[in-house]
């Protein structure tokens, strides 16, 4: 019992944070219907910029925080302009091509700038782990939770509440609609990404206390936030949570009980089996091609 | 192949129903695209279909060639039930069609774009490509006689080794007829085609279309250039709001007075 | 078209033509070596490239049948004994039955699923590579894979593997360049053209995509055979993610849809690393580079891109 609560308190972390990995593709499918496979770098950015600025050159916590995110925004909105909007036939299989392209030269540059080894940073805060009938929470992970749940908050009122965040969700729906309606399609794109790459960091930022971070961490977490996406259904948002969830649950479980070495391929294995199954996620519509 | 004087201009009796719709529906989320549809072609006659915008007439040729499945409904070709059928083993048994938003091949040129139309009455595989025994290479000369002879008919065999993106926006209409005539229908599909066509142009596909019956293929022909369907139309059938409205010699149908109102009324006041 | 076979012709008896003088004029066993991969490399390419560049089916995880055929054979000539030949079958011939299994639920998808698919594939696949470490040796590899044999010839010795391996190439262009001016050809690019349409002309587009699937990993799964065999050693690192992008980079540049292309694909690719030093460090940002800079600005590829720049600035 204490052995499964403890699983499941750790599968609730990563959970988490494949919560805010799946996010980010969310966000940016619902307004482009666009997949980055470059994603889980940005998280990775996020998470070495995090450390970097931190430990690196002793800017404040919170500073170093908000200027990670910024700046991975910022290099998501130089994305956009510079390889996605310059595309002349922006078909999915050259836009695959065009962001598997961009995952592997950030990676490639964060190898180049932070070495091959990992790093860490320390816990944000120093509290006492709390004792749940023998298994130990961390605050850390009451942290993180807390975080993914207010973000999916506001994201949502964003694009439920907002003329902006309104007018995204109209653009994705019909880009001649948008235009008739006065809404700037491009600039809803641009911004679709900017938010997207900036969750991505916020991922890579929470992260980085609980696990080593190091270039190539972001592939395997950018898969596992769009497993997490697919199990929620594209698009939504809350489903991005439930999917993480479960998702980081399952893994925990998977690895606790069975073995770690195949605990990454849980995450593979389910996501083919939705994709076989039900591409359009468990909550997600079905939609058809129009002729 | 039938003598055209011979056959049943009116469809009513006599000729044998080649396509037979019962009852089709077709919703998309709240969307009733087609509700409970009926209606027979009779072989070798040209059926022209109309409607306003949205009335499910593309979305019916969906259903029959097999793109989507009908939610209810049977359809039935030479009194086979096919609604169950692949797209591709439909064609096999004669039924071709065009696009209203034309779906040419544009990675290939205007030759192969007709000689891949002849896919299902050609038989070379994998090991037969491979091995390019002389029976494959003579399939292969005879498939390309039959498409420069297509687009003979349909006028394009100047244009045959352009990339079938070159074209301009009537002759690709055309290359499309001659790709879908390559599968040697006995139904034809067409869906709009002279949409975007000038006036000559419209003529000449009228001159076409006629050819084509002419030749003992059926075709159910989806148009919005009236004067283009009432001429080469041997019945109209009207759909409305995914519901059969009318039905009737062109005669009967440009005075019946609820489609008058439903559509031509509409129509004229678009123009 | 005859006049285009026949300049076919005249081009592959040229590069055979090459082949044998370069296996004349190169002595040097480093030369050689290069020279090998890269025949491996384009048998690779030519395969992705019929699923990819024509037919319009990504795959990112087609490292996998790369290392199938690879493993495959390590394992059973190095923990059975089977004679290296033995294993040739039953090495392509579990890729081939991998490749239906898989094939037919994946390609059921398309655009971003497909290539998510495929990378999950992939991906599962790489772990058990890493995991099963009583039959791969695991992270360190497996070791000691024996050279191939023709009666007591060695064919490592000299350049007889050289031969093999370019007679292999060879056979692959032929056999690609005759599927794709067939019927069967035509069928597969329609399928890139427009999926739908294909279908409405009568192409049964699932099972034509399982077919070229198949034959694509079958393909890599030769490519994999000759390297475990021309190596003695493999590891996981061989066929990870970063083994598909090459991949891919390598049908990306010699242009999609594009045979020739494919060989000049193949041949950058390997010779690169060769060529600049300290490359391992630079590797994944001149790939990214490549891969988004080729599709930004040369999306039929760098041969065929170069060409038409130059034609363009002729003519104007
Ligand atoms: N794939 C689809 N998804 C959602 N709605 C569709 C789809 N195809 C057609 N519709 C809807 O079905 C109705 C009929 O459309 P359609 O058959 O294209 O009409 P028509 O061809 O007569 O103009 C329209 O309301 C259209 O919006
Ligand atoms: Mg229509």
């Amino acid at each position: 019992m204490q052995e499964l609560l403890q699983y499941i308190f750790s599968g609730l972390t990563n959970g988490a944070i494949y919560a805010v990995i799946a996010l980010g593709f969310s966000i940016l499918y619902g307004a482009t219907r666009l997949i980055n496979f470059a994603h889980g770098e940005f998280v990775m950015l996020g998470a070495l910029g995090l450390i970097t600025l931190w430990q690196g050159l002793k800017i404040p916590l919170a500073i170093a925080l908000v200027l990670a995110v910024l700046g991975v925004a910022l290099i998501g909105f130089l994305f956009e302009r510079l390889a996605i909007r310059t595309v002349s036939r922006p078909e999915p299989i050259v836009l695959i091509i065009i962001t598997v392209g961009a995952s592997i030269f950030l990676r490639g540059v964060g190898m180049l700038v932070w070495g091959k080894d990992a790093h860490s940073a320390p816990a944000f805060f120093s509290f006492a782990p709390i004792d749940v009938m023998g298994a130990k929470l961390l605050a850390q992970s009451i942290w993180i939770l807390v975080v993914v749940v207010a973000l999916t908050f506001a994201l949502h009122a964003f694009f439920k509440k907002t003329l902006v965040g309104k007018a995204m969700t109209a653009a994705s729906i019909s880009k001649k609609a948008a235009w008739l309606t006065g809404i700037p399609y491009e600039w809803m794109i641009l911004l679709a990404f900017v938010l997207s790459t900036a969750t991505g960091a916020v991922a890579g930022v929470i992260i980085t206390p609980i696990t080593m971070c190091s270039y190539d961490m972001g592939t395997l977490l950018g898969l596992k936030g769009f497993c997490s996406a697919m199990l929620g259904g594209l698009g939504s948002l809350w489903g991005a949570l439930a999917g993480g969830i479960v998702l980081g649950v399952l893994e925990s479980l998977g690895a606790g009980f069975l073995s770690s070495g195949y605990k990454d391929a849980i995450a593979f294995g389910l996501l083919l089996a939705i994709l076989y199954i039900r591409p359009s996620g468990i909550f997600g519509a079905k939609d058809l091609h129009r002729f | 192949m039938k003598d055209p004087e011979m056959l049943d201009r009116d469809g009513e009796d006599g000729g044998a129903p080649i396509l037979r719709i019962c009852g089709a529906s077709k919703a998309f989320g709240g969307v009733q695209a087609l509700e409970n549809v009926s209606f027979e072609v009779s072989q070798g006659m040209i059926l022209g279909m109309i409607g306003p915008n949205g009335a499910g007439k593309t979305t019916l040729f969906n259903l029959i060639s097999g793109l989507y499945p009908p939610d209810a409904g049977r359809i039935f070709f030479n009194e086979e039930e096919i609604q169950r059928l692949p797209t591709h083993q439909r064609v096999r048994m004669g039924i071709a069609r065009t696009f209203q938003n034309l779906a040419l091949f544009e990675n290939m040129n205007v030759l192969e774009n007709v000689m891949v139309g002849q896919h299902v009455r050609t038989r070379c595989g994998f090991w037969g490509a491979i091995a390019r025994t002389t029976g494959v290479r003579r399939e292969e000369a005879a498939c390309r006689e039959n498409a420069l002879a297509l687009l003979d008919m349909v006028g394009l065999v100047d244009q045959a080794l352009k990339p079938s993106a070159d074209l301009p926006f009537g002759w690709q209409r055309l290359l499309e007829i001659a790709r879908a005539l390559a599968s040697r229908p006995r139904v034809l599909l067409l869906d709009e085609p002279a949409s975007g066509l000038n006036a000559l142009e419209t003529g000449r596909l009228g001159d076409l279309i006629l050819a084509i019956r002419n030749q003992g293929i059926t075709i159910v022909l989806v148009e919005h250039d009236m004067s283009l369907t009432m001429s080469v139309s041997d019945r109209i059938i009207v759909l409305d709001q995914g519901r059969v409205l009318a039905s009737g010699t062109p005669e009967e149908i440009q005075t019946h007075s609820a489609v008058r109102t439903a559509y031509l009324g509409e129509h004229c006041e678009q123009r | 078209m005859t006049q285009s076979s026949l300049h076919e012709t005249v081009r592959i008896g040229l590069l055979t033509g090459a082949v044998a003088a370069a296996g004349i004029l190169f002595d040097n066993a480093y030369h050689i070596q290069v020279l090998v991969f890269i025949g491996i490399n384009t048998i690779l390419t030519l395969g992705l490239n019929l699923l990819m560049g024509y037919t319009g089916q990504i795959s990112l995880g087609h490292a996998a049948f790369y290392g199938i055929g690879a493993y495959t054979s390590a394992i059973l000539t190095v923990h059975f004994q089977f004679s290296p030949w033995a294993a040739l079958f039953p090495s392509l011939g579990l890729a081939v039955l991998v490749a239906l299994i898989v094939g037919i639920p994946t390609l059921k998808l398309s655009g971003y699923y497909l290539a998510m698919g495929t990378l999950g594939f992939g991906m599962i696949v790489f772990i058990v590579f890493r995991e099963l470490d009583f039959w791969t040796g695991g992270s360190s590899g497996l070791a000691g894979i024996p050279s191939l044999k023709i009666g007591s010839v060695d064919l490592m010795s000299g350049r007889n593997f050289y031969y093999l391996v370019w007679g292999a190439v060879l056979g692959t262009l032929v056999v690609s360049r005759r599927l794709i001016e067939s019927r069967v050809g035509r069928a597969l690019r329609s399928i890139h053209g427009s999926e739908h349409a294909a279908m409405a002309i009568g192409v049964n587009t699932q099972a034509y995509k399982l077919q070229v699937f198949v034959f694509s990993a079958f393909l890599a799964a030769l490519a994999g055979f000759l390297y475990a065999h021309c190596i003695g050693f493999i590891s996981p690192g061989s066929f990870d993610f970063m083994a598909s992008v090459r991949m891919v980079t390598m049908v990306v540049i010699g242009g999609m849809a594009s045979i020739w292309g494919a060989l000049l694909g193949a041949s950058l690719l390997t010779l690169l690393p060769e060529w600049l030093h300290a490359f391992a460090d630079y590797e994944m940002i001149v790939y990214g580079l490549i891969l988004m800079l080729v599709m930004i600005f040369l999306p039929q590829g760098l041969l065929r891109g170069l060409l038409d720049i130059y034609e363009r600035s002729r003519n104007a």
